[in-house]
Parts: structure tokens; sequence; C-alpha cells
């Protein structure tokens, strides 16, 4: 098992990186991003429980995934401010990321699309390549509105797929509340129409998710079966760089105090002053490479 | 024999590469894009050319858009043209060529479908191969297929009559319908079957516009917006006569191109009415005339 300071290392290196990017975002450097602040225990948790051969299959939100499941952090910046030494040669931007040597396999803007996708991707892995590695797909609450999710989800019990399906429940779509695209009261009770087994956890607390990802994980490879994990948490930015938030900044706090990095620090048993030299170090690496990022050169259309 | 493959016996044959999915059109085509990114070489059946509408989704965002990010891979969605009703007469092939990274072809008889299949399987990217379930072949045979050799590229057109007087493309169905009818009358028309409507073989079309002076393009499809119009422009900027530009021949274009094909209209239930969606024999035959004067 991973140790706890090392996964608050990785949030808070995903926090560190969209706060640099957000700063950008704002003197007009990048375009309108999608960040994940506030949401990062879940990828990290998830990643963290996920073999290296495992695949991931992820929604807009690309940047926690990214470098939740080991990412190059040059290469990865380099593709969200569209420079031609990106992942993706400046191609894809951040919400179209699809980077193989991690096997993060696939990425895509349109709410719903990775579920299916995801449910191909771990039926090819099992039945055809005959490997025994898992596929986690995230997706929001908001796209199990979608067809594409419930056709899926169909699909992924029926041919018995091994499909760790992880729900980033942050009870926003974009800017809509839950109560206009949720008739149940948890995410979780959707999947019971189509038999899938899973439950609803913290998503907040890294070690809660990795735990129960080990579990499930451990489940799917064995038996070769969907599993919903519904990782109920908060976003705590605005939906898009840019797009006011419906939210009012007290509710906003409120839900800071539930902060997975907050969370993490209460679990472990670490000096402050070992804190905060750990963001100091992680933020020293950071501005280096955002240097590094600006000096490359713009992709070129032949 | 006919066109279009036989589900069934696939599936007898190959079990264990056949997938029966449920009704979930896009979903089932995103599945495949899950598919190939694993390495695996997916055909998607879409049944109907109809649904297609139901799988836009996964045909104009995922496949393409994920090719054009990472790289190209193999995926087949084949569909069949039928005519019965309006949902199920539909034909949407035109609107794919506007797609950028997909491929597009219509085969007008079993063996150009059979090389086109080898071809697109090989091909690196995303085909839709359409199979007109009207075309009725009553000289290939079945064992035709097996020592059938030949490699169709991908973009290559056929010239299938030979003719001096009059340039006529066309592809799937109003291909063979045209076929037969210039074999019934005797007719000299160069007759150019496109094979695929994205890539499109201008070279061909050019060639042989140059020849003869004059382009018809009849389509089983609407007409408006459709593979005709593009043809129309590339071959009227190629070949259309400008002094000093085009050294050979002299005369070039003598009419403006000219389309034939389906109205715009949606496809009524009743049989009888099915024969007015396509221009007739009589009504080629006479635009024919006129263009090759």
């Amino acid at each position: 098992m991973t140790e706890l300071l090392e996964l608050y290392e990785r949030m808070v290196k995903i926090r560190l990186v969209e706060d640099k990017l957000q700063e950008l975002c704002l003197q007009g450097e990048a375009g309108d991003l999608h960040f994940s602040k506030g949401q990062e225990a879940i990828s990290v948790g998830v990643c963290a429980a996920l073999r290296q051969t495992d695949s991931i299959v992820t929604h807009h939100r690309t940047i926690a995934h990214e470098i939740a499941k080991g990412a190059a952090l040059h290469p990865l910046i380099a593709e969200i401010l569209g420079k031609a030494s990106g992942i993706n040669r400046g191609l894809a931007g951040e919400m179209h990321i699809n980077n193989p040597t991690i096997r993060h396999m696939f990425s895509f803007q349109l709410v719903g699309t990775c579920v299916p996708v995801a449910v191909g991707l771990a039926y090819a892995l099992r039945y055809y390549k005959k490997t025994d590695d898992v596929v986690a797909v995230f997706f929001g609450d908001a796209a199990t509105s979608n067809g594409q999710v419930h056709e899926a989800l169909n699909i992924a019990k029926i041919k018995k797929v091994p499909l760790l399906l992880v729900c980033e429940n942050n009870g926003l779509a974009g800017n809509i509340r839950k109560e206009f695209y949720l008739p149940t009261k948890t995410v979780a009770e959707r999947k019971a129409a189509y038999g899938i087994r899973g439950y609803t956890i913290d998503g907040n607390d890294v070690k809660k998710v990795m735990i129960a990802t080990i579990g499930a994980v451990g489940a799917i490879r064995e038996w070769s079966l969907p599993y919903l994990l519904d990782c109920e948490t908060t976003r705590l930015c605005w939906h898009k760089q840019g797009q006011r938030d419906i939210r009012s900044p007290e509710e906003i706090a409120k839900l800071a105090e539930r902060d997975p990095l907050l969370v993490c620090e209460r679990r472990m048993d670490v000096l402050p002053e070992t804190l905060e030299k750990t963001w100091k170090s992680i933020q020293k690496e950071i501005d280096e490479v955002f240097a590094k990022v600006k000096e490359d050169p713009y992709p070129t259309w032949n | 024999m006919k066109i279009h493959f036989d589900s069934p016996q696939i599936e007898k044959e190959f079990p264990d590469r056949v997938i029966t999915l449920p009704i979930s059109e896009d979903a089932n085509t995103n599945f495949a894009v899950g598919m190939a990114l694993a390495g695996v070489k997916p055909i998607v059946d879409v049944i109907t050319a109809d649904f297609l509408y139901r799988t836009m989704d996964s045909i104009c965002n995922t496949i393409p858009k994920e090719h054009f990010t990472s790289a190209p891979k193999t995926i087949i969605i084949r569909s069949e043209f039928m005519t019965a009703s309006p949902t199920t007469g539909q034909r949407p092939e035109a609107l794919f060529t506007h797609i950028p990274d997909l491929n597009v072809v219509v085969p007008s008889n079993p063996l150009d479908a059979h090389g086109l299949m080898d071809t697109v399987l090989e091909t690196k990217g995303a085909t839709l191969f359409f199979e007109d379930r009207m075309i009725e072949d009553k000289t290939t045979k079945p064992e035709d297929m097996d020592t059938y050799l030949d490699i169709i590229p991908l973009g290559k057109g056929k010239i299938r009559r030979r003719g001096h007087e009059l340039t006529i493309v066309s592809y799937a169905l109003t291909l063979r319908m045209l076929d037969l009818l210039f074999e019934k009358e005797n007719l000299e028309y160069e007759l150019i079957d496109l094979r695929s409507i994205y890539p499109v073989d201008y070279d061909l079309i050019a060639d042989s516009v140059n020849k003869t002076c004059a382009l018809l393009i009849v389509e089983p499809d609407v007409t408006y917006s459709g593979v005709g119009a593009e043809i129309a422009c590339e071959i009227s900027e190629r070949c259309f006569f400008v002094e000093g530009t085009q050294p050979f021949p002299v005369e070039n274009l003598r009419h403006p191109v000219k389309r034939l094909g389906a109205p715009r209209t949606t496809i009524p239930a009743s049989r009888s009415l099915h024969d007015y969606l396509l221009p007739s024999e009589k009504r080629i035959l006479e635009v024919a005339k006129e263009l090759s004067r």
C-alpha cells in the first residue's frame, strides 16, 4: 500500500499545477481550462490502487488523472498550453489527452462518451488480448443523465467486462444543481437497474478511496465484472475557468472544510514544518517545468 | 449474388469473432473505439443506414477526434441502404464526406465490396462501408470471391465502360442501373464507378472529362449538398477552359456539369412511389443525349 505522505504529495502536485494554470488563464496565456480542485483524492486514491498496466479512461478534467497515473509533468503542461512538445503534439489540449505510455488511453470532452469506450477497451483487453488488466473509468455524476452511460452500464454487465466505474460525484452538472438532473437520492442507486455492485464512499478521503479501490479491483480482476464506486466529493473551483459559479463564496468556503488535502493532513502524523517543506519543494519543481515549457515552440501546420 | 453481407452465416463461421450487443447504436460504436484502443480491429454492423443517425456522435465526434489527437486506428462501420419507408430508405453517405478523418466507401458490386473490405481492413483510419441491398448481381457467384485477387486502393475509381462522347460518374445502385441501361441500349458513354466517395478519384474523372468534354453525375442520393455538387465544383475548377492555362485539349467542358439524383424528400412508404425517387431511364438518356451533342 502506498504511504499516505506519497498520496498527499501527489494531491499537492495536482493542486499546485492547477493553481499555476489558473494564474495563466487569468492572464490570458492559457485557454479556459477545467480543474479538479477539491476532487484530487479520487484520482490519486484510485490510481494508487491500480497496477501500471491497468488502464484509465477519463472525462474532460484530465489534469488530476494524468498526474495521479504518473505522467511526466513537462509534456503534460506543454500539451495543456498547446506546445509541440505536448503529449499529443498540442493537438488534443486539456480535454482530449490520451497518453498510452502511462495507459491513460482516452479522455473526451463530451459527457458520457468515456464510459462506453472504457467498456469496449476492458472487453478487448480481457477477451481478445487475454490479459487480467483492469480498466478504471472516471465520470461525473452529471454524466449519469446521459444515455451513453446507461447503454454502457447495460453492456458492461451483460458482457462481464473488468471495469471499475468511478463516479466523481460533486453534485453539479457544470453550473446546474443536483435536483435538476438526479431523481434518486444517490448515484449509486442507478446501478441497481443493471445488477452492478458497488457503494458510496467519501471521495475526499484519499485513504478510504484507495482502500475501497484495492478491494474493488481485486474482485474485478478475479471475476471480471463491472463495479461502481460512487465517490462523493466537492468541487472547490469553477466548472470551467472563466465561467461564474452558481454557488456563493460562503457555500464554497463551507465545502472547503472537506478539502481532501485537509482531510489527509488530519490523518497524517506530520509536523507542519515538514508539510511546508513538501509544498515548497513541489512548487519549485513545478515552477521549473513551467519555465522550461515556456521556451518550447508551438506546433506548425503542414 | 447480393452485395450485403450475411451476418448469421458469419456468426456461424466465426463464433468467437462476432460480439452480439444490445440495440444501443451509439454505445456500440464507442465500444468499438475502446476495442481499437486495445489493438483490435472492429467492424461495427449498423444494420441499416438510417440507424447511423443514432450513432452520429460516436462516428463524427469520438472516432475522428480520437484518431486526430493520437493515431488513426482501423475501425469499419458497415451499413446497408434499403428502400422501404421514411426511416428505412435514407442514404446519408454524403453527410460523412464532410467530416474530416473519415473514409466513405460505396461498392457497386460484390467483387468490389470484397476487395474494398480487404483494403480498409489494412487501412489505418475509420471507414464508413456502405452496402446496397437493392443491388443484385446475377453473374457473380459466391465461388468467384475465393479467386478474387484484385487489390483496390482506397480512393481509386474504375472505368466500367469506355466511351468518348460523355463522361458519366456514379456509384452504388445507380451505377449498376446505368451499366445495365447502356449495355441494353448499346451506348458509348464513359462510365466511371467512384467506389469511394471520400477520397474521390478526381484524376480519373478529370482525365476522362478532358477527353469527352462533358460530365454528368448520377447519384442514388439527394443531390442537394451531395457528392455530385462537390465533384461538379472540383471538375469545373480543373477542366473549365481558361485560355493560356491549359495547353491540352483545346476544348474542355462544353456544357455546365449536370447532376441527376433523388429529390430532397422523405422516402414514402408506398412502393409505387419509389420509382419516382431516382431519375428514370428515359430522363437519364435524354440528358445524356443532350450533353453529348
